[in-house]
């Protein structure tokens, strides 16, 4: 009897304590394939998983093995899977628990958002959660960030990052490093100015801020003339970074200058908008910093995925850090130093001849947003977003979907009042059939394209590769996918009934892998 | 007498804190001419010039259906009507809306008419031409081509002359709420199956792996691109053939002036 009640005692503990998701579980992601533990599936930002039970041989078998019918709004959401509980987050700012195997609901919790809540500059979404030890972390658009109970969903913390009043609000899935929990912040067409935080995972406590824009005195204020156009210069840091333990150097991309297409108030490159900043994760300090679109004037934010691998560049085996940037360009960095390898387009733009050695692009002329309408590529939401590209270091190619599509650019007064658009024009979309968009496989370390996949419309997917040789994505139009990783070529696929705006992700329970994407409102879930 | 002028004066002067002030805040002059600039830029490609109407609505008329009032034609302009195919062509500031607001409101008011036929005889040349064999009119006639019942209100006459006779030059976009998002409507197809099988129709619907035509028999057909030889978006063509040459200047003018009659317009 004592015996058995000590058997009895190892089997609670031991699932209570593997419940834990430790800092060393989100080190070692890709050592247990069947969670999918962070955002992007570790902190390298692969969206891979290594797991082979659905590959080339059966992926035309794919079936729906459950779906989960959420809250009404637009969702972009990637979910999250530890343990046999799906963690996801519903529009604008909910939190859910599902049953992995049945899809039943576990638990839920929605924030008090103010009905007067300001969101400008993109739908109010909410684009995932973070785990760490027994909490779950997510942020608001009434720009908190706040710490649930794994278990229950019960609050533990609430915190205020900034005022909304004054634009800023939360979209993205939080990062988990250890102890600390980072986020960023939306709201650059209201004229924030944007800034990385680091919160004390176990109370909410503020650890240190990383502005993206120097105030006077400080390195780069000079990119901002003698004015106060730093004060709303924008910069947001809108999307979850990546994070490199070896290098202790965390990585996050910013956003564009405000106001987005009237840079009147802002003479100068606006450092640092529109670049990625390598981070201390101890203090903030930036250690170093490349500006993919100096003076946008274009609202093409680079807070696009991070993805970081290791490759030879020249005999050399070298740290790399890569980006599909929302300005049309592919670029390869050394994430040690920051210094520019390589930067060619992967999708239709008209706005520079190339870039420099440094990786500077070398602006046309006419190109400027005017009263009568400048006719640019890539349109305003860029050649690549929020959506997610993938990596395979199976296939060492870089996927992503390319948005092909020109915008007639604006120009207009720029008014700062706070919490209103602080934008100064905008644009109007040459969509319908004079746009397309595709799936791109590029050679990561070169950007030399090795196949495409046409799509019917610019879409909104982000894309999972796997070791099962497969790479799944979506449409607009609501097609759900799979193409071979090796040559593109589609080998199954389904009509979801909502433009696919989820990021698809991957886990198995019970020796069963499954594939889970959102469509419209409804997250489906997908077996052989 | 006096009393009388007193009254009168009050009266005067109670109108006219009803009047003036509604003039002063919407119409001023400088609004105006701001407000001319960005529609030149913003408004003009769809409303045309002056507000003439063209693949958009006319606007030169005193009565805007979906902007009775300045409060609606301000919430139209920092939204659009997507669902209708008129996009938020970009944000603006309360000093732009103002001035958008007064010019839009400063057509309804000045602007003459350009439609020159005789709607009465454009209705027999309507007839004539059989136009009621594809297009509905108050719930009469064949659905092969747009409905016409409102077509007035909804595009300008340059544009529904350009339609009859350069119909491929015209079709709409953005229109209907399917396939929606800027893509041509009434856009004809060729299909050709892997077994030979030809099918020719108008789109309805496309996805990525599949379109949705409906022939000119009005049957749905639906097709699987990878089970198709060849599938051709036949983009610059139209199914109504041009009607350039059946029609006299007048009655072109005259069937113009018909259809911009229809759905309330002048």
């Amino acid at each position: 009897m004592k015996r058995f009640a000590i058997v009895l005692f190892i089997a609670v503990a031991g699932s209570s304590v593997f419940a834990q998701v430790s800092y060393q579980r989100l080190l070692n992601a890709d050592k247990e394939p069947q969670n999918w533990l962070t955002f992007a599936g570790s902190y390298k930002s692969h969206r891979y998983s290594p797991l082979t039970m659905i590959n080339r041989q059966n992926a035309a078998q794919l079936k729906v093995a459950w779906a989960y019918q959420m809250r009404a709004g637009v969702v972009e959401t990637s979910p999250v899977v530890v343990d046999g509980v799906m963690y996801l987050t519903e529009p604008p700012s909910t939190v859910t628990a599902l049953d992995v195997l049945s899809g039943r609901t576990l638990w839920t919790y929605t924030p008090n958002i103010p009905a007067d809540v300001i969101v400008i500059g993109s739908p109010p979404v909410n684009r995932g959660v973070a785990l760490l030890d027994d909490s779950v972390y997510f942020g608001t658009v009434h720009g908190h960030v706040m710490a649930l109970d794994a278990k229950s969903g019960a609050v533990r913390w609430d915190v205020i990052v900034e005022d909304n009043k004054h634009g800023y609000y939360l979209t993205l899935a939080p990062l988990a490093l250890d102890g600390k929990i980072i986020v960023g912040v939306s709201g650059a067409e209201t004229g924030i100015r944007g800034f990385v935080d680091a919160y004390d995972a176990k109370n909410g406590k503020l650890l240190w801020r990383t502005y993206t824009i120097p105030a006077p005195g400080e390195p780069g204020a000079e990119t901002w003339g003698k004015g106060d156009g730093w004060k709303t210069g924008g910069g947001s840091t809108w999307l979850t970074g990546s994070f490199d333990p070896d290098l202790n150097l965390l990585y996050w991309a910013t956003g564009n200058p405000a106001p987005d297409w009237n840079a009147e108030n802002r003479p100068g490159d606006n450092l640092y908008t529109d670049s990625v900043l390598a981070l201390d994760p101890a203090t903030g300090k930036m250690k170093w910093h490349f500006q993919f679109t100096p003076e946008d004037l274009h609202d093409w934010d680079a807070n696009e995925t991070l993805v970081l691998f290791d490759a030879p560049v020249n005999g050399r085996d070298r740290k790399l850090i890569a980006q599909a940037n929302r300005n049309g360009f592919y670029y390869v960095l050394d994430r040690a130093t920051g210094e520019f390898l390589t930067g060619v387009p992967y999708a239709k733009q008209t706005w520079a001849d190339g870039l420099d050695a440094k990786g500077k692009p070398i602006r046309k002329k006419g190109i400027a947003p005017s009263n009568e309408g400048t006719l640019v590529f890539p349109n305003i939401q860029g050649a690549s977003n929020w959506f997610a590209p993938s990596y395979s270091p199976q296939t060492k190619l870089f996927y992503q979907a390319a948005r092909e599509m020109g915008t007639i650019y604006y120009r207009g007064e720029a008014v700062y009042k706070a919490g209103t658009a602080f934008t100064g024009g905008g644009g109007r979309a040459v969509n319908g059939d004079e746009a397309s968009g595709a799936i791109r496989a590029l050679d990561a370390t070169t950007g030399k394209m090795k196949w495409e996949f046409p799509l019917l419309s610019p879409g909104w997917t982000s894309l999972l590769s796997t070791a099962g040789g497969l790479l799944f994505g979506g449409t607009d139009e609501g097609n759900f996918f799979v193409l071979d990783a090796e040559s593109g070529k589609p080998l199954w696929d389904i009509q979801l009934g909502g433009q696919v705006r989820g990021f698809p992700i991957s886990y198995a329970y019970n020796g069963k892998q499954y594939i889970a994407i959102a469509a419209g409102t409804t997250l489906f879930v997908f077996s052989v | 007498m006096f009393r009388l002028v007193m009254k009168t004066i009050a009266s005067l002067v109670f109108l006219a804190a009803l009047v003036l002030p509604r003039l002063s805040a919407a119409q001023s002059v400088s609004d105006i001419d701001g407000g001319k600039t960005l529609f030149g830029g913003l408004c003009v490609t769809c409303h045309g010039f002056e507000g003439t109407g063209g693949s958009g609505p006319p606007l030169n008329r005193p009565k805007l259906l979906r902007a009775p009032d300045d409060a609606a034609l301000r919430v139209i302009i920092s939204d659009g009507i997507p669902e209708r195919g008129m996009p938020r062509v970009r944000r603006t500031t309360e000093n732009e809306l103002r001035q958008l607001v007064a010019y839009v409101r400063s057509l309804g008011k000045t602007a003459k008419s350009t439609v020159r036929g005789n709607a009465k005889n454009g209705l027999d040349v309507y007839g004539k031409l059989d136009c009621a064999g594809c297009h509905i009119v108050n719930g009469q006639g064949g659905t092969l081509g747009p409905a016409l019942t409102d077509i007035g209100a909804l595009r300008g006459p340059q544009y529904l002359r350009q339609a009859i006779a350069e119909p491929a030059a015209a079709l709409p976009s953005g229109t209907l709420a399917v396939p929606g998002r800027g893509y041509s409507e009434y856009l004809p197809v060729r299909v050709v199956m892997k077994d030979g099988r030809e099918i020719r129709g108008l789109r309805l619907n496309e996805d990525l792996f599949t379109i949705q035509l409906r022939d000119v028999s009005g049957k749905f057909q639906s097709i699987r691109k990878t089970e198709a030889e060849l599938v051709r978006k036949e983009i610059g063509t139209s199914l109504m053939p041009s009607f350039s040459n059946r029609l006299s200047a007048t009655e072109l003018d005259d069937l113009v002036a018909y259809l911009s009659s229809l759905g309330g317009a002048r």
